[in-house]
């Protein structure tokens, strides 16, 4: 790996500390002083992070406005309690990834490449970073949807995107890059302030958490809406992400029960914050919202504008901008860190471009691209949007599979791995999603070959 | 400067190359985790599920795209 040394430890038998360790160290130091002076909340503090922006960082522009497009087609029966589920299902398989991290300290792409071959290694690679650019394509789409509601172009939607990833990485640290992005991701709570402005019935709320309510539609239509909303809520590049940033924090097995609350925490809020997207989008199911173009135009924010006034309009477009903010932050980084692993060098926010090269460029070059798309005329960003989460959902049982594999792995995790009860519920999970992307995958082949009827 | 930095013979650079050592778990430093990790062994049942996990991905993977490509027209 192409990591400079800083120095030799003058202790014989220490390991040689590079500059990364160096910045890795003091972040550390933190910690160590936090639990030996037993201060819980400092602790916490200093070892959330990863979770809450894997969790956050997936309340994407898409997905929000996916989970506002099923309550603008379906109204909040089924889907208030479906959400929650699903994140309970992310967090099942975010807290392995960040065990990983934390016991391993490595990342997901290295660890498959190095333990099951290259073939795998490359091809969780190959499907991130298409998967990615798809995303990040359609995080570009989600800002120029709010930006649309204060009448600015795609041109500004660009330049804000791409200025955000260079002014987080110009600090040359993860725990800065860290917290920007999490104070920007916690302006995520702006869709449940919309849900508030909608002023939704709470007795339909509460009665909403009856199972009872499936969705009506074609077949089709329901796996499309389930593969959607599960690639809403768990994708490949969350699993890159938080086992990446969980070892670049300098996460230890110590520090594992924080790792839990941390992802917990992430789950419980992207929860709520999906479910205010949802609450909001309803506010239009009687007013034509199953019509919305969300990305022809200022979509639903403008449509909210009309129902339930200019403040509902104009905080559900700030949502948007911030949700494919965060988006564009947290899935570049999981691409330069899937880059930096899988070519073997050095993959850290705590190196600078010049020691990190492939890392940063990659983090950059991604952003980039997908932002070069959204400026072509006449591109098919609404095809795009829209088979992002599917194109994900199809692809993930692989990345999960894989996981589960790592996290079982004893001579890899020793004590650390997954307990009985964690395996029966993680494979139910990959065995949920793995039926209903490839049910969707081949109904929709059927149908375009026009080998069977809509 | 403190008693216990008088009576410590490293000059200040090696003491904070040390405080940053002792910070660190031994293998969460750069130069043990860029040594790779052996390959594991995999048991034949393990080996024939990930083969067909190759098939899903290629035929799945195939039709979804030809289902976005064809609907771009």
């Amino acid at each position: 790996m192409g990591t400079p040394e800083l120095a030799a430890s003058p202790l014989l038998g220490q390991p040689l500390v590079t500059d990364e360790d160096a910045v890795r160290s003091r972040d550390r130091a933190r910690v160590h002083d936090a639990r030996h002076h037993r201060r819980r909340w400092r602790l916490l503090w200093l070892l959330v992070g990863p979770g809450i922006l894997a969790m956050l960082g997936e309340n994407d522009g898409p997905s929000m406005i996916a989970y506002a497009s099923d309550g603008a087609q379906y109204g909040l029966g089924f889907f208030v309690p479906f959400i929650p589920v699903l994140f309970a299902m992310s967090y099942v398989c975010q807290e392995m990834c960040m065990r990983i991290g934390a016991v391993t300290h490595r990342g997901y792409g290295e660890l498959v490449l190095q333990r099951y071959g290259r073939a795998w290694g490359l091809f969780g690679a190959a499907d991130l970073t298409l998967t990615n650019l798809v995303t990040l394509v359609a995080e570009f789409i989600a800002i120029r949807v709010g930006l649309a509601y204060f009448h600015l172009g795609p041109g500004v939607a660009v330049a804000l995107g791409l200025a955000l990833v260079l002014f987080t990485l110009s600090g040359g640290r993860y725990w800065r890059w860290e917290r920007i992005v999490l104070g920007l991701a916690l302006f995520n709570v702006l869709f449940v302030v919309a849900a508030v402005l909608v002023k939704p019935d709470a007795g339909a709320l509460v009665s909403a958490f009856d199972f009872a309510r499936f969705p009506s539609g074609s077949f089709n239509t329901l796996l499309l809406l389930l593969a959607s909303t599960i690639g809403a809520t768990v994708t490949p590049w969350m699993i890159f992400f938080q086992q990446s940033a969980s070892a670049d924090k300098g996460m230890t097995p110590a520090d594992v029960a924080h790792g839990r609350y941390d992802t917990a925490l992430g789950a419980v809020l992207a929860a709520a914050c999906g479910i205010g997207a949802l609450v909001a989008g309803a506010a239009l199911l009687t007013h034509g919202g199953s019509g919305i173009q969300g990305f022809a135009g200022a979509g639903f924010p403008e449509a909210l504008r009309r129902v339930a006034g200019g403040g509902a309009g104009a905080v559900f477009a700030l949502g948007l901008i911030e949700a494919g903010a965060v988006a564009i932050l947290t899935i570049s980084a999981s691409t330069a860190y899937a880059a930096g692993e899988c070519v073997g060098v050095t993959h850290s926010f705590n190196s600078s471009p010049r020691d990190a090269a492939i890392f940063h460029a990659a983090n950059v070059g991604v952003a980039l691209l997908a932002g070069a798309v959204i400026l072509i005329p006449g591109a098919p960003l609404l095809s795009i949007a829209l088979n992002a989460n599917v194109l994900a959902t199809v692809l993930l049982p692989v990345s999960l599979l894989l996981m589960l594999m790592l996290a079982n792995d004893k001579p890899l995790m020793g004590r650390w791995v997954n307990r009985r009860s964690t395996n029966i519920v993680g494979i139910a999970v990959v065995a949920f999603v793995a039926v209903c992307g490839a049910a969707y995958g081949i109904d929709s082949f059927l149908q375009t070959a026009h080998l069977i009827g809509s | 400067m403190s008693a216990v930095e008088q009576s410590d013979p490293r000059c200040p650079e090696e003491r904070e190359e040390d405080d940053l050592v002792m910070n660190l778990e031994r293998d969460q430093f750069v130069a043990e985790t860029s040594k790779p990790v052996p390959r594991a062994e995999l048991s034949a049942a393990v080996k024939t599920g990930l083969w067909a996990l190759r098939v899903f991905v290629v035929v799945v993977g195939a039709m979804v795209i030809y289902t976005f490509v064809a609907g771009l027209h």
